[in-house]
């Protein structure tokens, strides 16, 4: 160990009220370390991170001149900010400090006091021998970019840009469709109040198209992210509509002039139960209000050979352009707000509901588009051969609570599934059953609307079901279902004859949940969703800085839960952008240039891409901003050039050193 | 106030779940799936979901008790569709079965008569070990048993009891036997030395005499020198693949539609004689649902010049049972007197729904629990039942010559 007379280490041993001194005798602890080498003051106190906590320490530096300090609590964490800034307002530089972590990594992890004063020594003895290797650093910040990028543009990304452009940012919202609304917008009325879901999105997608502020991209993807937090550089992939933006009015005097005069090709947005021609608009209050054109099965693309009735009605506003191509357009950031939403289960994997096999099958999204005014019966709910039904059953938890498919539970379908009970019993009057395994309604007045529709006559049936098989013959169109259930409550299995079944399917993660979590160095649960930083108290934020989560892409959620979480993601990336520049931190790798051979073994390992290769002095560079102190440049530098702040050799093996005598 | 009983139903759960067989049955959310999913689950004082909730609440000994016990058929449904991951079929029927033979409750007297016949023949049927191989007087093609001539061989065929023993299914047998021989591969059998390999056993509780026909038929099975294990019965498959392992007896076994079809090659050019039919093949819920093999037997079967094949409205995992796993073979009175069905009579006419004049299985149980339900469905002649492997012998032209 370096013998520095100059060294003088106060060391701070925290009660954390009992969380610690329940387990440790602090008091032993405190003079354990009175003993240790450069060690002029040891002190325990109760809680070392209240305001008289940190004065302690403050008026200690000043009054006996210490030079270094260690406080032995809990994770860094949580409390390593707190005494760096305690020691800079006594006028120590802030990174002279060093944490011991005896709570999480002692008291709480054994009962055994007398292993764990042992354990407790081996901490501090080499947080002790580690601090006095720490020199002084300069803080070092990046300027945070006041634009930020929303991925995404169901209810969750429109609300989070919205907040963010009346907060005065500039926004780019990036939605992969070729209308913003995302899944919202197909519904025909919400729960648990039945708003008609159009009445309260249209005005913001309006708002989104209107403000100043948003820049919006439609039918466009993310193709790749570089940077990083406060100068994040993504590239966007634009497809090609084949109709100029600018120019188009949005009349949709095209979709009537089509040569197509029937429309013949599955709407994806009624989830193909109708029909458009080759240039189509998802719905009628779509944003932008512009057209798309299909280029597989639009005859002048794909065959270069129609009388394009779609150019001839456009007129002198002259929109259409057959000859667009992809186009990639970078964008620099300073904050990203994720907002890609959720993809509803296939039931088709499931082969006892028969959903794809009889056609009175249907699925809850399908349902949605049935009962909406705006759907391909034009809100009328019908069988498929056009009747109405008079028997409807519910299936809860198709795709959920299944380990063979999603053990998890998706949140709203139980809701949802009222809902489609209240409005088929509405607009049919029919007989409907729900089969539930429990009915959950914890949200604000969910109870309620569960009780209103029990009112209405839903009748509940108590089991998952079993089999979904036709009355008679195949189950082709006009012939009944049969539901096959053991209502577990009566005790007894009933096969209860419908003529149209409802499959409340699960709430999953985009198909492509991998790739964009790949694009935005975040990570995903074990479900698949995107993985929040801290479940309880950091919600909205990822592992990496300044990219943000909000609505269904991060787990299953209503709509009043995705707005709630779109602001508080609007919130976080707003007070970076405000504060305008952000910390990083101290650790991060540097190279000795007169060591460097330039051999450039790191550049390809970095994980960051935070290392180039000046060719003009042949040496690596590392840009600080990027690095995220990994290490693994350092580890893999044959020349021992590249070195790492706070992390240096001599400090981490000192830092053994001092674990290793008591072990 | 708790008594012994009362606890024993939930250590049993708690032993089931650390078996490491599935999940907790604890964790059984009671969503009734499993019961209404079970082919006779209508019929049962106690499908799956109620033996959990009985057992956990106390009352174990109703549980073991009931006739319903007696009435699981071992088809996987409830198993694989259990969204807890509970091994209903493997685990829980096995281990409340074994609990009530050790609480000295009389299985039903059908049950007892296999279990003592197995015990004094080493089959099930009864039938004297040395007729074992009657099957194969004056068979055209040579049988080697290793049992007296021991030789390294590239199959040692487990030829099963009900294929030694019931003149139906000694056809199938013969012809399988001019199969393998035809494919040109070195083959054996164990003639009398032969036993069952016990998974009815096992399903029925009988845990200790399963693990007794282990040992004797690992003691067979150590002395011989083969590459694969091949047996036409998919029940002894699914023992041999994945209980007797678990005895620390492992073999390469196979299920011989699985042995056909990675030899599909060298039959193709040997599959020549058209044979006019219209097939709907049943699956078998070992080989099938439970091992998730559909395709291998419909391609063997889509060789056949000819054969023109349907499906039934439940097919592959979805298939239902002929009724005769899980010691369903012996049970079909005790079933029915419990207010069950048999269920190869409702099977039977799924498959004549779909028009096919030809039902194809590949399990030795099914040809005559499907000949049976034709004839009391007046399906007899309308429908043959016949095993892939009499097909594939037809068209090369290996058949029984008074059969086909
Ligand atoms: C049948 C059904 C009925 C429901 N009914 C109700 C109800 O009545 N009340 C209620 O509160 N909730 C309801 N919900 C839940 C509701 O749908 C969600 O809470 C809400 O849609 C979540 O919004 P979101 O913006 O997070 O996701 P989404 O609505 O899924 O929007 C995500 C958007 O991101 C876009 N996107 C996806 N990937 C990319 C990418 N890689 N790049 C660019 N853009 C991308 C999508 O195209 C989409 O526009 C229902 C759900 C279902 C399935």
């Amino acid at each position: 160990m370096k013998h520095d007379e100059t060294l003088r280490i106060g060391v701070y041993v925290c009660h954390c009220g009992t969380n610690i001194a329940g387990v440790l005798d602090v008091e032993a602890l405190a003079h354990f370390a009175e003993g240790l080498p450069h060690v002029a003051l040891a002190r325990h106190y109760k809680y070392m991170c209240s305001d008289p906590g940190q004065e302690l320490v403050k008026r200690d530096i000043l009054e006996y001149n210490l030079n270094r300090i260690v406080v032995a609590a809990c994770s860094p964490n949580l409390h390593e900010p707190t005494f760096r800034r305690a020691a800079e307002d006594a006028g120590l530089n802030r990174f002279l400090v060093q944490m011991a972590n005896i709570r999480e990594q002692v008291a709480w992890v054994t009962d055994d006091s007398t292993e764990a004063f042992t354990k407790a020594q081996a901490h501090l003895a080499a947080a002790i021998r580690r601090v006095a290797g720490h020199e002084a650093l300069e803080r070092q910040f990046v300027q945070i970019q006041p634009r930020a990028m929303v991925v995404g543009g169901g209810i969750a990304g429109i609300e989070a840009a919205l907040t963010l452009a009346e907060a005065g940012k500039d926004v780019i919202l990036v939605e992969r469709e070729p209308t913003i609304g995302g899944h919202m917008a197909m519904f025909d009325k919400t729960f648990p109040t039945l708003d008609c879901a159009a009445c309260i999105l249209t005005p913001k997608m309006t708002a989104v198209k209107l403000h100043p502020f948003i820049k919006l991209l439609t039918y466009s993807t993310v193709e790749s992210v570089e940077g990083s937090v406060g100068n994040y550089r993504v590239k966007v992939r634009r497809k090609p509509r084949y109709i100029d933006e600018s120019l188009c009015v949005g009349c949709m005097m095209c979709i009537d002039g089509c040569v197509f005069t029937q429309a013949k090709f599955p709407n994806p947005f009624d989830q193909g139960l109708g029909k458009r021609k080759p240039v189509w608009i998802p719905f009628p209050q779509a944003v932008p209000p512009v057209p798309v054109v299909d280029p597989e099965v639009c005859l002048q693309i794909a065959r270069g050979k129609c009388k394009q009735g779609c150019v001839t009605a456009c007129g002198e506003r002259n929109a259409f352009r057959f000859d667009q191509e992809e186009q990639i357009e970078e964008y620099t950031v300073g904050t990203i707000i994720v907002a890609t939403g959720f993809k509803a289960f296939d039931p088709s994997v499931i082969p006892y509901y028969g959903y794809g096999r009889y056609p009175n099958v249907y699925t809850s999204l399908e349902v949605e588009r049935l009962l909406n005014a705006g759907g391909p019966t034009a809100g009328k709910l019908t069988l498929r051969d056009g009747s109405t039904p008079k028997r409807v059953g519910i299936v809860h938890c198709v795709g959920s609570r299944d380990a063979n498919f999603h053990p998890y539970c998706s949140r709203v379908c139980c809701m949802y599934s009222l809902k489609l009970a209240h409005l088929v019993k509405e607009k049919t009057g029919a007989e409907v059953f729900n089969c539930y395994i429990d009915v959950r309604a914890p949200g604000k007045s969910f109870e309620e609307f569960f009780n209103r529709v029990q009112d209405e006559g839903t009748q509940f049936i108590r089991g998952k079901v079993a089999d979904i098989t036709p009355a008679n013959g195949d189950g082709a169109e006009g012939g009944g279902l049969i539901m096959n259930v053991d209502d577990t409550l009566l005790g007894t299995i009933r096969k209860i004859p419908v003529d149209m079944v409802i499959l409340a399917v699960a709430l999953e993660p985009q198909a492509d949940a991998s790739d964009v979590r790949r694009a935005f160095g975040i990570s995903c649960s074990a479900e698949g969703f995107f993985l929040e930083k801290h479940p309880k108290l950091a919600p909205v934020n990822t592992a990496n800085d300044g990219v943000f989560l909000a609505g269904a892409c991060q787990g299953a959620k209503d709509i009043p839960d995705t707005v709630a979480q779109a602001d508080a993601a609007a919130a976080k990336a707003l007070a970076l952008m405000d504060a305008g520049q952000i910390e990083l931190e101290p650790n991060t790798a540097w190279v000795d240039e007169e060591m460097c051979s330039g051999c450039q073994t790191c550049i390809s390992l970095c994980p960051f891409k935070a290392i180039r290769h000046d060719a003009e002095r042949k040496i690596a560079v590392i840009d600080p901003a990027l690095c995220k102190g990994c290490g693994t440049c350092v580890a893999a530098c044959p020349s021992g050039a590249a070195k790492q702040h706070i992390f240096g050799d001599e400090q981490i093996s000192e830092e053994l050193e001092g674990l290793m005598n008591y072990v | 106030m708790s008594t012994a009983m009362d606890r024993q139903g939930v250590e049993l759960l708690e032993r089931l779940g650390k078996s490491g067989e599935g999940k907790s049955p604890q964790g059984c959310m009671q969503c009734g799936l499993c019961a209404a999913s079970c082919p006779l689950g209508y019929a049962m004082e106690f499908p799956p979901r109620k033996l959990i909730l009985q057992a956990e609440s106390g009352n174990l000994e109703k549980v073991l008790a009931s006739p319903s016990l007696w009435m699981c058929i071992g088809c996987y449904t409830c198993s694989l569709r259990c969204p807890r991951d509970i091994e209903l079929t493997d685990g829980l029927w096995p281990a409340l079965r074994d609990q009530s033979l050790q609480a000295g409750i009389q299985p039903p007297a059908e049950l007892q008569e296999t279990f003592q016949n197995l015990f004094k023949y080493g089959n099930n049927l009864g039938k004297s070990p040395r007729q074992r191989l009657d099957w194969a007087k004056d068979l055209d093609v040579r049988v080697l048993d290793l049992s007296k001539e021991p030789r390294p061989v590239d199959v040692l065929w487990l030829v099963g009891c009900y294929p030694s023993y019931y003149p139906r299914n000694q056809v199938v047998t013969r012809a399988f036997a001019r199969i393998l021989t035809e494919l040109g591969v070195t083959w054996g059998v164990l003639g009398a030395k032969e036993k069952a390999v016990g998974e009815c056993e096992r399903m029925f509780g009988e845990e200790g005499l399963f693990e007794t026909l282990v040992e004797e038929n690992r003691k067979l099975l150590d002395k011989c020198e083969f590459q694969t294990l091949l047996t036409l019965d998919p029940h002894a498959f699914r023992a041999l693949q994945k209980f007797y392992p678990q005895h620390g007896a492992w073999y390469p076994v196979k299920h011989y539609t699985t042995f056909l079809h990675e030899r599909m090659e060298q039959l193709k050019p040997l599959v020549l004689k058209p044979v006019k039919a219209t097939v709907t093949y049943h699956d078998n819920c070992c080989v099938g649902r439970r091992c998730e093999s559909f395709d291998p037997p419909r391609e063997l079967l889509g060789l056949i010049p000819g054969v023109e094949l349907v499906e039934m409205e439940r097919n592959r995992e979805n298939s239902l049972c002929c009724g005769g796993g899980g010691g369903g073979m012996w049970l079909d009175a005790h079933i029915v007197a419990h207010g069950g069905h048999r269920l190869s009579d409702e099977r039977i006419r799924q498959a004549a729904a779909t028009g096919a004049d030809t039902l194809a299985v590949s399990c030795p149980y099914e040809l005559s629990r499907f000949e049976d339900a034709a004839k009391v469905t007046s399906l007899e002649g309308k429908l043959r039942v016949r095993d892939i492997i009499e097909l594939l012998a037809e068209s090369m032209d290996l058949g029984e010559r008074n059969v086909s």
